[in-house]
């Protein structure tokens, strides 16, 4: 419980000097923070995926409380043998223990969407930042450097990218995917960012601010930012999903995770040849996968739908 | 060592060609006999007989070319394009054509054409990936020249003292000699090989110089020919050669269809775009014969899957630590697990194909006993990690990492496997001495002679000798056999020298291949040899 509270505040930063009331009490007035809040508790959709990330990030960092198998030891002696007590989800074509690697498979699809999606981030708040503040040629310049990376196809993008930056065949992958995909997907976040703040700098606080001899810098990050963020961050969370599928897509796809890592996206590329013979090893994968990107898809969902002053 | 040997190696061993007899191409009102049936491949590196020596580019040239020499179903050895090849002392040995051969431009296949392409196969400048099968011949050696300071340097090679062997020499029109520098027994069984194909005038463009753009559409003496130029990385179409005076093809023309992967092989396969895919990839072994029934097939081929240390890897060069790793793998069981049951354990290192194998000749070694080999191991002082390095266009992915499972279970070390991209750059590693662990080969015939899998694999300098394995006694033994009057006595020689192997143990040999081809209804009387190469002339039309 008070695990969620704080990621739902540090996701949704809220402007300097506004007071904060997460319980929204009657006799303070509420601020976007709080009304946002009071939505999200009432929203089973935010609850179902929060409970679902949590449990994710659980996995990720400590697989040793879902199994005490190891997932890297196999035995073809067992290849494709079905579900049974040691192993809920059978063996795959090698005799690994699926229900192990899917568990320990969430490291690296969780921490790849996770750094990915903060190059994305830092990338698209610079660049949203400087287009929608500076504005004229500089938000011209930006807005087409934008419109450009939006206009490679990303897939093939990343499909080029990663294939050139992970050469080498002792190397894991991990950085290329990462970098991969942090370079390709901040574009929607820099457009999010840059309206944003469009809207923020004409505020009456922001010229008074300005009045009082706030600089450039000062007025950006301490004045604008805190309040253009919540959009971004929302943007943001959706794309953790899409990033850990898009790991996944380019793993299959043979550019993204290689040698010994254990990832949803290599055991999916891995079973899927078989699939006719035995299908639990490609579906528990993908199932896990597909509920993780859902989850934080719609973790975002949520929180945007909360903080839409429209739609209340 | 020369070359373009790795690319055989590579694409052979790996058995990633596949093969497509084609349909008919919308002419359904075309007798059987004008069918054009298409055969799929990989991108074939070369089309000069001289430097092709992968499968692929071997495949389409048996369509294009006759061979002297061919073998029947027990590797003895039959004349084609040859009306007889004959010797008293196996050092000089008189080739005597049959008339009437022509090459697809008209020209009449005389004893220079031999002469003249072979000249150029063995010439060094030409770099030609075939050209150390000419090293028997007398004066071969007159034809190479060697870089003052290696490739690298800025020196050229010198020119070469000659550019024709002295042991080729014309009789006749019809009739040539061929002069060894040594005698051998099995160089009529040598010379059915792909680079002892004869090349037309018309191939050059002077004395000793191919024309540049030859290979884009090879003119040569077989029962097809080329029908338009090779499209690269798409398919290489051929049609049945009219004025053809050897055995007539059954189909009127054989479209080769070149693929990136075997798995979209056998998906056209099913889908009705494909007729004939002569290595179903291991992903559909399962559900293949299901899919195919009675055109799912099975024969014997000549492949041999093994794994080398390199020599200059220290971690590996106690013999006790190669058998011990030997032993901890459980042949059996990757290939009934991965393999389906389509290639079989191999416990020695020479092919069945070939005569003089005998089972069981790698011994103990090659028998599966994890008790012992972790003990051996632990006693030999085995490194704690082991790497196997692989390509990873061949499919090997599957079986290395069984073995790396086997190897981390049995002998209790960490094991990983590591794919390069191509063959190629595995070579270049090994190449660099750079640490690339235990490295995956395979071997499949040029010539069906026990002496094949011994000379060029285990010799000092031989030409697939990656691992820099020498032994003096070995070599001498395999020389020694080679020069044996009679089959029988090189044999015994050879087996000698393999026994040397059973000790030494410079690879692990692995599994023995087998063909497993399947084909569409569109075709019959679909053969795959033990070169991996279809029957070319006995596939036909069924409508």
């Amino acid at each position: 419980m008070s695990n969620i509270e704080s990621v739902t505040q540090a996701e949704v930063p809220t402007a300097a000097g506004v007071p904060v009331s997460p319980d929204g009490g009657s006799e303070k007035p509420r601020s976007l923070t709080g009304d946002a809040w009071e939505d999200l508790r009432r929203n089973w959709i935010f609850w179902a995926a929060a409970v679902l990330v949590l449990l994710v990030v659980v996995m990720a960092f400590f697989p040793g409380l879902f199994t005490s198998a190891d997932p890297k030891a196999c035995a073809l002696s067992r290849q494709h043998q079905g579900p049974s007590g040691s192993a809920f989800f059978g063996y795959n074509f090698q005799g690994c223990d699926v229900y192990a690697r899917t568990i320990y498979g969430a490291r690296n699809s969780v921490l790849i969407g996770l750094f990915a999606t903060i190059i994305a981030g830092v990338i698209g708040l610079l660049v949203g930042m400087a287009a929608g503040y500076f504005g004229g040629w500089v938000d011209s310049l930006l807005a087409r450097g934008v419109d450009i990376v939006l206009g490679i196809p990303t897939l093939l993008a990343a499909i080029v990218l990663a294939r050139r930056l992970s050469a080498d065949p002792q190397d894991s992958g991990f950085w290329a995917v990462v970098f991969t995909l942090g370079v390709l997907t901040w574009t929607t976040g820099a457009r999010i960012m840059r309206s944003s703040v469009i809207s923020a700098k004409s505020q009456d606080y922001v010229a008074a601010a300005r009045m009082l001899g706030a600089g450039s810098g000062r007025l950006m990050f301490r004045h604008i930012l805190p309040n253009a963020a919540a959009p971004f961050v929302v943007v943001l969370t959706i794309l953790l999903g899409v990033n850990i599928s898009t790991e996944a897509t380019l793993t299959f796809l043979g550019v993204g995770l290689k040698g010994d890592e254990i990832s949803w996206g290599v055991d999916i590329s891995t079973a899927a040849p078989y699939v006719r013979e035995t299908a639990t090893p490609l579906v528990w994968p993908s199932v896990f996968l597909a509920m993780t990107v859902l989850a934080f898809i719609m973790l975002g969902d949520a929180i945007r739908d909360a903080f839409d002053p429209r739609l209340r | 060592m020369r070359g373009q040997f790795p690319l055989k190696m590579a694409v052979g061993a790996t058995a990633i060609m596949l093969l497509a007899a084609g349909c008919s191409g919308g002419g359904d009102e075309t007798s059987a006999a004008d069918a054009v049936i298409s055969i799929g491949l990989g991108e074939p590196q070369h089309l000069i007989p001289s430097n092709t020596t992968e499968s692929n580019g071997a495949e389409v040239l048996a369509a294009l070319f006759t061979p002297l020499i061919d073998f029947d179903a027990d590797n003895k050895p039959y004349t084609v394009a040859a009306e007889s090849v004959e010797s008293t002392d196996n050092k000089v040995w008189t080739i005597k054509l049959k008339d009437g051969y022509t090459f697809h431009n008209g020209e009449k296949v005389v004893a220079d054409n031999y002469i003249n392409a072979w000249n150029h196969a063995a010439y060094g400048p030409n770099g030609n990936g075939g050209s150390y099968f000419f090293e028997r011949i007398e004066g071969y050696k007159d034809l190479q020249s060697k870089d003052p300071d290696g490739e690298e340097g800025p020196q050229k090679a010198p020119d070469p003292a000659a550019k024709t062997m002295t042991g080729l020499k014309k009789v006749d029109d019809l009739t040539f000699t061929v002069t060894l520098s040594e005698p051998f027994s099995g160089w009529r069984s040598v010379m059915g090989y792909t680079v002892f194909y004869p090349l037309p005038n018309a191939a050059f463009a002077s004395e000793g110089v191919l024309k540049e753009d030859y290979e884009q559409a090879p003119i040569g003496n077989g029962p097809f020919k080329m029908k338009g130029t090779w499209q690269h990385d798409s398919k290489i179409e051929t049609e049945a050669y009219a004025d053809y005076a050897g055995e007539k093809p059954k189909v009127g023309g054989v479209t080769y269809k070149i693929y990136q992967e075997q798995t979209a092989q056998y998906a056209d396969l099913m889908g009705g775009a494909l007729d004939v895919v002569t290595q179903i990839p291991i992903e559909n072994l399962a559900s293949a014969p299901a899919d195919l029934g009675d055109r799912f097939k099975t024969g014997p081929n000549s492949v041999f899957q093994f794994v080398g240390f390199p020599t200059f890897l220290p971690q590996y060069s106690k013999v006790e630590v190669r058998k011990a790793i030997s032993m901890a793998i459980n042949r059996k069981e990757i290939t009934d697990n991965v393999f389906r049951g389509s290639q079989s354990p191999a416990t020695s290192f020479v092919s069945p194909a070939v005569a003089g194998y005998r089972e069981n000749s790698c011994g103990a070694p090659c028998t599966y006993d994890p008790a012992k080999a972790k003990a051996d191991y632990e006693a030999a002082g085995g490194p704690k990690q082991i790497k196997i390095t692989y390509n990873a266009d061949g499919g090997h992915k599957a079986w290395v990492d069984a073995t790396c499972n086997q190897l981390k279970t049995n002998l209790g070390v960490d094991c990983v496997g590591v794919g390069e991209p191509k063959f190629a750059d595995l070579l270049t590693k090994v190449e660099k001495k750079e640490d690339v662990g235990m490295i995956r080969l395979g071997w499949i015939m040029d010539y069906p002679l026990m002496e094949n899998y011994l000379g060029p694999l285990y010799g000092t300098g031989g030409s697939s000798n990656y691992y820099g394995y020498s032994n003096p006694e070995f070599d001498n033994l395999v020389k020694q056999g080679s020069a044996a009057p009679t089959e029988d006595e090189a044999i015994k020689l050879w087996q000698q020298a393999e026994d040397i192997l059973a000790r030494d143990m410079p690879v692990i040999p692995l599994r023995l291949g087998q063909n497993v081809y399947g084909h569409s209804e569109r075709v019959k009387n679909v053969e795959v040899d033990k070169f991996q190469k279809v029957e070319i002339l006995k596939i036909e039309a069924t409508s």
